[in-house]
Protein backbone atom coordinates (compact mmCIF):
# COMPACT_ATOMS: atom_id res chain seq x y z
CA UNK A 1 0.00 0.00 0.00
CA UNK A 2 1.23 3.42 -0.90
CA UNK A 3 1.96 5.74 1.99
CA UNK A 4 1.59 9.48 1.63
CA UNK A 5 2.83 11.92 4.23
CA UNK A 6 0.15 14.53 3.50
CA UNK A 7 -3.03 13.15 2.00
CA UNK A 8 -5.73 15.62 0.96
CA UNK A 9 -9.27 14.57 0.07
CA UNK A 10 -10.70 17.25 -2.21
CA UNK A 11 -9.12 19.12 -5.12
CA UNK A 12 -10.98 22.40 -4.80
CA UNK A 13 -9.59 25.65 -3.49
CA UNK A 14 -9.30 24.43 0.11
CA UNK A 15 -7.44 21.24 -0.78
CA UNK A 16 -5.22 22.79 -3.43
CA UNK A 17 -4.31 25.81 -1.31
CA UNK A 18 -3.43 23.34 1.44
CA UNK A 19 -1.13 21.39 -0.89
CA UNK A 20 0.54 24.61 -2.02
CA UNK A 21 1.03 25.71 1.58
CA UNK A 22 2.40 22.31 2.62
CA UNK A 23 4.98 22.56 -0.16
CA UNK A 24 6.14 25.90 1.17
CA UNK A 25 6.59 24.37 4.64
CA UNK A 26 7.89 20.96 3.66
CA UNK A 27 9.57 20.85 0.23
CA UNK A 28 10.03 17.10 0.14
CA UNK A 29 7.31 15.27 2.11
CA UNK A 30 5.03 13.31 -0.20
CA UNK A 31 1.71 15.02 -0.86
CA UNK A 32 -1.33 13.79 -2.78
CA UNK A 33 -4.73 15.26 -3.60
CA UNK A 34 -7.68 12.98 -4.29
CA UNK A 35 -10.37 14.72 -6.33
CA UNK A 36 -13.66 13.21 -7.44
CA UNK A 37 -13.63 15.49 -10.48
CA UNK A 38 -11.42 14.68 -13.47
CA UNK A 39 -9.90 18.17 -13.43
CA UNK A 40 -7.16 20.21 -11.88
CA UNK A 41 -8.08 23.24 -9.76
CA UNK A 42 -10.53 25.56 -11.41
CA UNK A 43 -12.44 28.61 -10.26
CA UNK A 44 -15.69 27.24 -8.90
CA UNK A 45 -16.79 30.77 -8.12
CA UNK A 46 -16.60 31.61 -11.82
CA UNK A 47 -19.01 28.82 -12.69
CA UNK A 48 -22.08 30.90 -11.95
CA UNK A 49 -20.83 34.13 -13.51
CA UNK A 50 -22.52 35.34 -16.70
CA UNK A 51 -19.27 36.34 -18.43
CA UNK A 52 -18.05 32.78 -18.16
CA UNK A 53 -21.32 31.20 -19.27
CA UNK A 54 -21.78 33.49 -22.20
CA UNK A 55 -18.17 32.82 -23.23
CA UNK A 56 -17.23 36.48 -23.00
CA UNK A 57 -14.04 35.38 -21.32
CA UNK A 58 -12.01 32.48 -22.68
CA UNK A 59 -13.02 29.13 -21.21
CA UNK A 60 -9.43 28.42 -20.20
CA UNK A 61 -9.56 31.27 -17.70
CA UNK A 62 -11.38 28.80 -15.47
CA UNK A 63 -8.10 26.97 -14.71
CA UNK A 64 -6.31 28.30 -11.64
CA UNK A 65 -3.38 25.89 -11.85
CA UNK A 66 -1.56 24.67 -14.92
CA UNK A 67 -1.27 20.95 -15.54
CA UNK A 68 2.47 21.31 -14.91
CA UNK A 69 2.00 22.97 -11.55
CA UNK A 70 1.28 19.66 -9.84
CA UNK A 71 4.32 17.86 -11.21
CA UNK A 72 6.60 20.87 -10.71
CA UNK A 73 5.59 20.98 -7.05
CA UNK A 74 5.72 17.23 -6.64
CA UNK A 75 2.04 17.09 -5.71
CA UNK A 76 0.30 13.93 -6.87
CA UNK A 77 -3.18 14.62 -8.27
CA UNK A 78 -5.38 11.54 -8.11
CA UNK A 79 -8.25 12.88 -10.22
CA UNK A 80 -11.62 11.30 -10.90
CA UNK A 81 -11.50 9.17 -7.75
CA UNK A 82 -13.73 9.34 -4.72
CA UNK A 83 -12.91 8.41 -1.15
CA UNK A 84 -15.27 5.72 0.06
CA UNK A 85 -13.95 4.75 3.48
CA UNK A 86 -11.72 6.10 6.21
CA UNK A 87 -9.94 4.18 8.94
CA UNK A 88 -8.43 6.62 11.42
CA UNK A 89 -6.77 3.86 13.47
CA UNK A 90 -4.96 2.18 10.59
CA UNK A 91 -4.66 5.69 9.01
CA UNK A 92 -5.90 4.66 5.58
CA UNK A 93 -8.36 6.01 3.03
CA UNK A 94 -10.04 3.68 0.54
CA UNK A 95 -10.96 4.96 -2.92
CA UNK A 96 -13.82 3.96 -5.19
CA UNK A 97 -11.47 1.92 -7.39
CA UNK A 98 -10.65 -0.24 -4.37
CA UNK A 99 -7.18 1.21 -3.81
CA UNK A 100 -6.14 2.13 -0.30
CA UNK A 101 -3.74 4.90 0.60
CA UNK A 102 -2.01 5.17 3.96
CA UNK A 103 -1.38 8.63 5.38
CA UNK A 104 0.64 10.32 8.09
CA UNK A 105 -1.59 13.39 8.07
CA UNK A 106 -4.98 13.72 6.45
CA UNK A 107 -6.94 16.79 5.37
CA UNK A 108 -10.60 16.38 4.54
CA UNK A 109 -11.53 19.17 2.15
CA UNK A 110 -14.18 17.32 0.18
CA UNK A 111 -16.59 20.22 -0.18
CA UNK A 112 -20.32 19.92 -0.59
CA UNK A 113 -22.80 18.49 -3.09
CA UNK A 114 -25.96 20.02 -4.47
CA UNK A 115 -29.25 18.95 -3.01
CA UNK A 116 -31.23 17.28 -5.77
CA UNK A 117 -34.91 17.37 -6.53
CA UNK A 118 -36.90 14.36 -5.48
CA UNK A 119 -40.05 15.32 -7.40
CA UNK A 120 -41.62 13.32 -10.21
CA UNK A 121 -39.81 13.89 -13.50
CA UNK A 122 -36.64 15.17 -11.82
CA UNK A 123 -34.52 12.82 -13.93
CA UNK A 124 -35.49 14.38 -17.26
CA UNK A 125 -32.85 15.87 -19.51
CA UNK A 126 -32.12 19.60 -19.35
CA UNK A 127 -32.70 19.84 -15.64
CA UNK A 128 -29.44 21.20 -14.30
CA UNK A 129 -27.70 21.81 -11.01
CA UNK A 130 -24.69 24.03 -10.74
CA UNK A 131 -21.80 22.75 -8.69
CA UNK A 132 -19.05 21.38 -10.84
CA UNK A 133 -17.40 22.20 -14.14
CA UNK A 134 -19.26 19.40 -15.94
CA UNK A 135 -22.57 20.92 -14.82
CA UNK A 136 -21.50 24.27 -16.20
CA UNK A 137 -20.42 22.76 -19.53
CA UNK A 138 -23.86 21.24 -19.99
CA UNK A 139 -25.61 24.50 -19.14
CA UNK A 140 -23.35 26.48 -21.50
CA UNK A 141 -24.30 24.13 -24.33
CA UNK A 142 -28.02 24.18 -23.57
CA UNK A 143 -28.30 27.96 -23.19
CA UNK A 144 -27.57 28.33 -26.89
CA UNK A 145 -30.86 26.70 -27.94
CA UNK A 146 -33.08 27.67 -25.03
CA UNK A 147 -35.96 30.10 -25.33
CA UNK A 148 -37.65 29.64 -21.97
CA UNK A 149 -36.05 28.69 -18.69
CA UNK A 150 -37.12 28.15 -15.11
CA UNK A 151 -34.79 28.88 -12.20
CA UNK A 152 -35.72 27.27 -8.90
CA UNK A 153 -34.46 28.68 -5.62
CA UNK A 154 -33.71 32.13 -4.27
CA UNK A 155 -30.07 32.47 -3.35
CA UNK A 156 -26.77 33.36 -4.96
CA UNK A 157 -27.00 30.61 -7.57
CA UNK A 158 -30.58 31.55 -8.43
CA UNK A 159 -29.71 35.23 -8.72
CA UNK A 160 -26.64 34.65 -10.86
CA UNK A 161 -28.36 32.10 -13.10
CA UNK A 162 -31.22 34.53 -13.73
CA UNK A 163 -28.68 37.18 -14.71
CA UNK A 164 -26.87 34.85 -17.09
CA UNK A 165 -30.07 33.56 -18.72
CA UNK A 166 -31.49 37.07 -19.21
CA UNK A 167 -28.21 38.26 -20.73
CA UNK A 168 -28.53 35.32 -23.11
CA UNK A 169 -31.94 36.64 -24.16
CA UNK A 170 -33.91 33.81 -22.57
CA UNK A 171 -37.35 34.19 -20.96
CA UNK A 172 -36.85 33.40 -17.28
CA UNK A 173 -39.28 32.50 -14.52
CA UNK A 174 -37.86 32.27 -11.01
CA UNK A 175 -39.74 29.96 -8.67
CA UNK A 176 -39.09 30.39 -4.96
CA UNK A 177 -40.70 28.59 -2.07
CA UNK A 178 -40.32 31.47 0.38
CA UNK A 179 -42.48 34.60 0.59
CA UNK A 180 -39.60 36.76 -0.67
CA UNK A 181 -36.13 36.43 -2.11
CA UNK A 182 -33.59 35.03 0.35
CA UNK A 183 -36.02 34.66 3.21
CA UNK A 184 -35.11 34.21 6.05
CA UNK A 185 -31.54 35.49 5.60
CA UNK A 186 -32.88 38.80 4.28
CA UNK A 187 -35.85 40.73 5.56
CA UNK A 188 -38.77 41.56 3.33
CA UNK A 189 -37.52 45.05 2.45
CA UNK A 190 -34.14 43.77 1.20
CA UNK A 191 -35.66 40.70 -0.44
CA UNK A 192 -38.25 42.72 -2.30
CA UNK A 193 -35.54 45.13 -3.37
CA UNK A 194 -33.69 42.30 -5.07
CA UNK A 195 -36.92 41.08 -6.61
CA UNK A 196 -37.57 44.54 -8.02
CA UNK A 197 -34.15 44.49 -9.68
CA UNK A 198 -34.79 41.02 -11.11
CA UNK A 199 -38.19 42.10 -12.42
CA UNK A 200 -36.77 45.24 -14.00
CA UNK A 201 -34.34 42.91 -15.72
CA UNK A 202 -37.22 40.92 -17.16
CA UNK A 203 -37.39 37.98 -14.73
CA UNK A 204 -40.86 36.77 -13.78
CA UNK A 205 -40.90 35.82 -10.10
CA UNK A 206 -43.26 33.39 -8.41
CA UNK A 207 -42.94 33.52 -4.61
CA UNK A 208 -44.59 31.04 -2.21
CA UNK A 209 -44.38 28.56 -5.06
CA UNK A 210 -43.26 24.97 -5.41
CA UNK A 211 -42.59 22.86 -8.46
CA UNK A 212 -44.36 19.55 -7.89
CA UNK A 213 -43.50 17.80 -11.15
CA UNK A 214 -41.22 18.19 -14.14
CA UNK A 215 -43.00 17.24 -17.34
CA UNK A 216 -42.03 16.39 -20.91
CA UNK A 217 -40.66 13.45 -22.85
CA UNK A 218 -37.04 12.44 -22.30
CA UNK A 219 -36.27 16.12 -22.12
CA UNK A 220 -38.06 18.51 -19.84
CA UNK A 221 -40.74 20.67 -21.43
CA UNK A 222 -42.07 22.38 -18.36
CA UNK A 223 -42.99 22.28 -14.72
CA UNK A 224 -46.21 21.82 -12.84
CA UNK A 225 -46.56 24.08 -9.82
CA UNK A 226 -48.30 23.50 -6.48
CA UNK A 227 -51.43 25.23 -7.79
CA UNK A 228 -51.52 22.94 -10.85
CA UNK A 229 -50.49 25.72 -13.20
CA UNK A 230 -48.01 24.68 -15.88
CA UNK A 231 -44.89 26.61 -16.81
CA UNK A 232 -43.37 25.68 -20.16
CA UNK A 233 -39.56 25.56 -20.28
CA UNK A 234 -36.71 24.15 -22.37
CA UNK A 235 -34.43 24.00 -19.36
CA UNK A 236 -34.62 24.22 -15.58
CA UNK A 237 -31.79 25.22 -13.26
CA UNK A 238 -32.31 24.06 -9.70
CA UNK A 239 -30.46 25.77 -6.85
CA UNK A 240 -32.03 24.53 -3.64
CA UNK A 241 -29.03 24.16 -1.42
CA UNK A 242 -26.10 21.92 -0.66
CA UNK A 243 -25.11 19.19 1.76
CA UNK A 244 -21.85 17.57 2.76
CA UNK A 245 -21.46 13.92 1.86
CA UNK A 246 -20.16 12.33 5.05
CA UNK A 247 -21.23 8.72 4.64
CA UNK A 248 -17.69 7.70 3.68
CA UNK A 249 -16.46 8.75 7.12
CA UNK A 250 -18.99 6.49 8.88
CA UNK A 251 -17.34 4.18 11.37
CA UNK A 252 -14.14 6.23 11.39
CA UNK A 253 -14.91 7.74 14.75
CA UNK A 254 -14.75 11.26 13.36
CA UNK A 255 -17.38 13.50 14.91
CA UNK A 256 -19.76 14.98 12.38
CA UNK A 257 -22.89 17.05 12.43
CA UNK A 258 -23.89 18.73 9.16
CA UNK A 259 -20.18 18.90 8.48
CA UNK A 260 -17.02 17.54 10.06
CA UNK A 261 -16.57 19.02 13.51
CA UNK A 262 -13.26 20.78 14.12
CA UNK A 263 -11.81 23.09 16.71
CA UNK A 264 -10.40 26.52 15.94
CA UNK A 265 -7.21 24.91 14.63
CA UNK A 266 -9.30 22.92 12.13
CA UNK A 267 -8.31 19.67 13.80
CA UNK A 268 -10.92 16.95 14.09
CA UNK A 269 -11.31 14.65 17.08
CA UNK A 270 -9.25 11.98 15.27
CA UNK A 271 -5.51 12.28 15.59
CA UNK A 272 -3.69 13.60 12.52
CA UNK A 273 -6.94 14.47 10.73
CA UNK A 274 -7.90 18.04 9.83
CA UNK A 275 -10.85 19.45 7.90
CA UNK A 276 -11.22 22.61 5.81
CA UNK A 277 -13.63 24.29 3.43
CA UNK A 278 -17.36 23.85 2.93
CA UNK A 279 -17.34 20.53 4.76
CA UNK A 280 -15.75 21.81 7.97
CA UNK A 281 -18.01 22.78 10.84
CA UNK A 282 -15.45 24.70 12.81
CA UNK A 283 -15.18 26.68 16.01
CA UNK A 284 -15.26 30.28 14.86
CA UNK A 285 -13.29 32.25 17.43
CA UNK A 286 -14.65 35.58 16.22
CA UNK A 287 -18.28 34.53 16.53
CA UNK A 288 -17.74 32.16 19.43
CA UNK A 289 -19.85 29.55 17.66
CA UNK A 290 -19.53 26.29 15.79
CA UNK A 291 -20.29 27.25 12.19
CA UNK A 292 -20.14 25.86 8.67
CA UNK A 293 -19.69 28.15 5.67
CA UNK A 294 -19.70 27.61 1.94
CA UNK A 295 -17.70 30.32 0.25
CA UNK A 296 -14.43 30.83 -1.57
CA UNK A 297 -12.65 33.05 0.94
CA UNK A 298 -13.41 30.71 3.81
CA UNK A 299 -12.27 27.62 1.89
CA UNK A 300 -9.04 29.22 0.67
CA UNK A 301 -8.03 30.55 4.07
CA UNK A 302 -8.95 27.34 5.88
CA UNK A 303 -6.87 25.32 3.42
CA UNK A 304 -3.91 27.55 4.24
CA UNK A 305 -4.29 27.40 8.03
CA UNK A 306 -5.04 23.66 8.14
CA UNK A 307 -1.92 23.00 6.06
CA UNK A 308 0.30 25.05 8.34
CA UNK A 309 -1.05 23.16 11.32
CA UNK A 310 -0.48 19.85 9.53
CA UNK A 311 3.14 20.94 9.21
CA UNK A 312 3.48 21.57 12.92
CA UNK A 313 2.14 25.08 13.50
CA UNK A 314 -0.56 25.85 16.03
CA UNK A 315 -2.50 28.65 14.37
CA UNK A 316 -6.09 29.56 14.98
CA UNK A 317 -8.34 30.08 12.00
CA UNK A 318 -9.64 33.64 12.10
CA UNK A 319 -11.58 35.08 9.21
CA UNK A 320 -14.68 37.16 8.80
CA UNK A 321 -16.26 35.40 5.88
CA UNK A 322 -17.89 37.28 3.03
CA UNK A 323 -19.53 36.85 -0.34
CA UNK A 324 -20.34 39.49 -2.93
CA UNK A 325 -22.27 39.29 -6.15
CA UNK A 326 -23.66 41.70 -8.67
CA UNK A 327 -26.21 41.70 -11.45
CA UNK A 328 -29.34 43.46 -12.65
CA UNK A 329 -27.75 46.77 -11.69
CA UNK A 330 -27.36 45.96 -8.00
CA UNK A 331 -24.72 44.47 -5.73
CA UNK A 332 -25.38 42.11 -2.86
CA UNK A 333 -22.82 41.49 -0.12
CA UNK A 334 -22.95 39.30 2.95
CA UNK A 335 -20.33 39.44 5.70
CA UNK A 336 -19.88 37.36 8.83
CA UNK A 337 -22.78 35.47 10.34
CA UNK A 338 -26.11 36.54 8.91
CA UNK A 339 -28.21 33.61 10.08
CA UNK A 340 -31.35 34.62 11.87
CA UNK A 341 -31.35 33.27 15.40
CA UNK A 342 -32.63 34.14 18.82
CA UNK A 343 -30.88 36.90 20.65
CA UNK A 344 -29.80 38.72 17.51
CA UNK A 345 -30.64 42.32 16.91
CA UNK A 346 -30.74 43.89 13.49
CA UNK A 347 -29.92 47.54 12.92
CA UNK A 348 -31.09 48.93 9.58
CA UNK A 349 -28.65 51.22 7.83
CA UNK A 350 -30.50 52.49 4.79
CA UNK A 351 -29.60 55.41 2.57
CA UNK A 352 -32.11 58.25 2.63
CA UNK A 353 -32.66 57.93 -1.11
CA UNK A 354 -33.39 54.23 -0.68
CA UNK A 355 -30.55 53.21 -3.00
CA UNK A 356 -28.58 51.17 -0.51
CA UNK A 357 -30.06 48.89 2.13
CA UNK A 358 -27.86 47.41 4.83
CA UNK A 359 -28.64 45.37 7.91
CA UNK A 360 -26.07 45.15 10.66
CA UNK A 361 -26.54 42.12 12.89
CA UNK A 362 -25.63 42.33 16.56
CA UNK A 363 -25.27 39.58 19.13
CA UNK A 364 -24.53 40.42 22.75
CA UNK A 365 -24.00 44.00 21.67
CA UNK A 366 -21.29 43.13 19.12
CA UNK A 367 -21.49 43.17 15.33
CA UNK A 368 -21.39 39.62 14.00
CA UNK A 369 -22.63 40.07 10.45
CA UNK A 370 -24.16 42.31 7.84
CA UNK A 371 -26.16 42.16 4.64
CA UNK A 372 -25.62 44.95 2.15
CA UNK A 373 -27.43 45.85 -1.03
CA UNK A 374 -25.60 48.47 -3.09
CA UNK A 375 -23.22 49.12 -0.23
CA UNK A 376 -20.06 47.11 -0.92
CA UNK A 377 -18.06 50.25 -0.15
CA UNK A 378 -18.69 49.53 3.53
CA UNK A 379 -17.89 45.81 3.29
CA UNK A 380 -14.26 46.22 4.36
CA UNK A 381 -14.98 48.44 7.36
CA UNK A 382 -17.85 46.25 8.53
CA UNK A 383 -15.74 43.09 8.38
CA UNK A 384 -13.11 44.91 10.42
CA UNK A 385 -15.73 45.87 12.99
CA UNK A 386 -16.85 42.24 13.19
CA UNK A 387 -13.26 41.09 13.60
CA UNK A 388 -12.62 43.71 16.28
CA UNK A 389 -15.68 42.67 18.26
CA UNK A 390 -16.00 45.99 20.06
CA UNK A 391 -19.18 46.63 22.05
CA UNK A 392 -21.75 48.57 20.07
CA UNK A 393 -24.51 49.01 22.66
CA UNK A 394 -24.05 52.76 22.68
CA UNK A 395 -23.47 53.10 18.95
CA UNK A 396 -26.75 51.85 17.55
CA UNK A 397 -27.76 55.33 16.39
CA UNK A 398 -24.41 55.66 14.61
CA UNK A 399 -24.78 52.29 12.94
CA UNK A 400 -28.22 53.26 11.67
CA UNK A 401 -27.04 56.62 10.31
CA UNK A 402 -25.88 56.03 6.71
CA UNK A 403 -23.96 59.29 6.78
CA UNK A 404 -21.95 58.29 9.85
CA UNK A 405 -18.42 57.16 8.93
CA UNK A 406 -18.10 53.66 10.37
CA UNK A 407 -14.31 53.86 10.16
CA UNK A 408 -14.33 56.11 13.20
CA UNK A 409 -15.61 53.15 15.26
CA UNK A 410 -12.50 51.09 14.45
CA UNK B 1 10.33 38.13 -5.26
CA UNK B 2 11.04 41.09 -7.49
CA UNK B 3 9.68 44.44 -6.34
CA UNK B 4 6.19 45.21 -7.56
CA UNK B 5 5.97 48.28 -9.76
CA UNK B 6 2.64 48.08 -11.56
CA UNK B 7 -0.84 46.75 -10.71
CA UNK B 8 -3.47 45.92 -13.31
CA UNK B 9 -7.06 44.79 -12.78
CA UNK B 10 -8.62 43.06 -15.79
CA UNK B 11 -12.22 44.29 -15.69
CA UNK B 12 -13.41 41.50 -17.96
CA UNK B 13 -12.16 38.92 -15.51
CA UNK B 14 -13.13 40.74 -12.33
CA UNK B 15 -16.32 39.35 -10.86
CA UNK B 16 -16.42 41.60 -7.81
CA UNK B 17 -15.79 38.84 -5.31
CA UNK B 18 -14.09 41.47 -3.12
CA UNK B 19 -11.22 39.24 -1.98
CA UNK B 20 -8.73 41.96 -2.92
CA UNK B 21 -10.74 44.58 -1.05
CA UNK B 22 -10.72 42.50 2.11
CA UNK B 23 -7.00 41.77 1.78
CA UNK B 24 -5.86 45.27 0.82
CA UNK B 25 -8.63 47.78 1.40
CA UNK B 26 -6.21 50.70 1.20
CA UNK B 27 -5.55 49.77 -2.44
CA UNK B 28 -8.73 48.26 -3.86
CA UNK B 29 -12.42 48.95 -3.71
CA UNK B 30 -15.44 47.93 -5.76
CA UNK B 31 -17.10 50.46 -8.04
CA UNK B 32 -20.78 50.78 -8.92
CA UNK B 33 -20.43 47.98 -11.49
CA UNK B 34 -19.03 45.72 -8.78
CA UNK B 35 -15.56 45.71 -10.35
CA UNK B 36 -12.33 46.32 -8.48
CA UNK B 37 -10.74 49.73 -8.93
CA UNK B 38 -7.47 51.10 -7.58
CA UNK B 39 -7.27 53.94 -5.07
CA UNK B 40 -4.77 56.59 -6.16
CA UNK B 41 -3.39 59.68 -4.48
CA UNK B 42 -5.74 62.60 -4.13
CA UNK B 43 -8.80 60.39 -3.72
CA UNK B 44 -8.77 59.37 -7.39
CA UNK B 45 -10.26 55.93 -8.18
CA UNK B 46 -8.93 54.30 -11.32
CA UNK B 47 -9.77 51.31 -13.46
CA UNK B 48 -6.50 51.80 -15.36
CA UNK B 49 -3.14 50.14 -14.68
CA UNK B 50 -1.47 51.89 -11.75
CA UNK B 51 2.14 52.33 -10.74
CA UNK B 52 2.78 51.60 -7.10
CA UNK B 53 4.16 55.10 -6.52
CA UNK B 54 0.83 56.64 -7.52
CA UNK B 55 -1.21 54.66 -4.98
CA UNK B 56 -2.92 56.45 -2.16
CA UNK B 57 -1.21 53.87 0.04
CA UNK B 58 2.12 53.78 -1.73
CA UNK B 59 3.69 52.20 1.36
CA UNK B 60 1.58 49.05 0.98
CA UNK B 61 3.83 46.01 1.17
CA UNK B 62 4.48 43.82 -1.85
CA UNK B 63 3.42 40.92 0.30
CA UNK B 64 -0.04 42.43 0.81
CA UNK B 65 -0.40 43.12 -2.91
CA UNK B 66 0.64 39.57 -3.74
CA UNK B 67 -1.75 38.11 -1.17
CA UNK B 68 -4.56 40.22 -2.63
CA UNK B 69 -3.78 39.02 -6.15
CA UNK B 70 -3.52 35.40 -5.01
CA UNK B 71 -6.85 35.63 -3.23
CA UNK B 72 -8.66 36.60 -6.42
CA UNK B 73 -10.83 33.67 -7.51
CA UNK B 74 -10.57 34.63 -11.17
CA UNK B 75 -6.94 35.76 -11.21
CA UNK B 76 -7.97 39.19 -12.45
CA UNK B 77 -5.13 41.06 -10.72
CA UNK B 78 -1.81 41.23 -12.55
CA UNK B 79 1.38 42.40 -10.88
CA UNK B 80 4.50 43.54 -12.72
CA UNK B 81 8.01 44.25 -11.49
CA UNK B 82 10.36 47.13 -12.28
CA UNK B 83 11.50 45.43 -15.49
CA UNK B 84 7.93 45.08 -16.68
CA UNK B 85 8.00 41.36 -16.02
CA UNK B 86 4.76 39.75 -14.84
CA UNK B 87 5.16 38.65 -11.21
CA UNK B 88 1.66 37.23 -10.81
CA UNK B 89 -0.21 35.20 -11.92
Amino acid sequence: MEKIKYLIIGGGVAGTTAAETIRQQDPTGSCAIVSDEPYRLYSRIMLSKPNFFLEKIPFDQIWLKSADWYTQNNIMLIAGKRATALDTKAKTVTLDDGASIAYDKLLIAAGSCVRKWDIKGADKQNIFYLRALDDAKQIIAKVKTTKRAIVVGGGFVGFEMCDMLRLAGIDVTLVIREPHFWDPLLDELSGKRIEAALERGGVKILCNSLVTEAVGGDAVQGAILHNDSVLPADMIVVGIGTYCPLDWTAGSGITTNRGIITDEYLTTNASDVWAAGDGAEFNDVILGEQIQLGNWANAQMQGRIAARNMCGAHEQFRLVSFYVTGGFGITIAFAGDIRPAEGREIVARNAADGNSLSRIILKNGKIIGATMINNTKELAVITKLIEKGAPMEHNRDKLSDPLFDLKTLL
Amino acid sequence: MAKIKKIVVDRNLCIGAASCVLTADTVFELDAENKAIIKLKGGVKSAEPAEKGTLEDEAVSDDTLLTAAQSCPTRAIFLYDEDGKQVYP
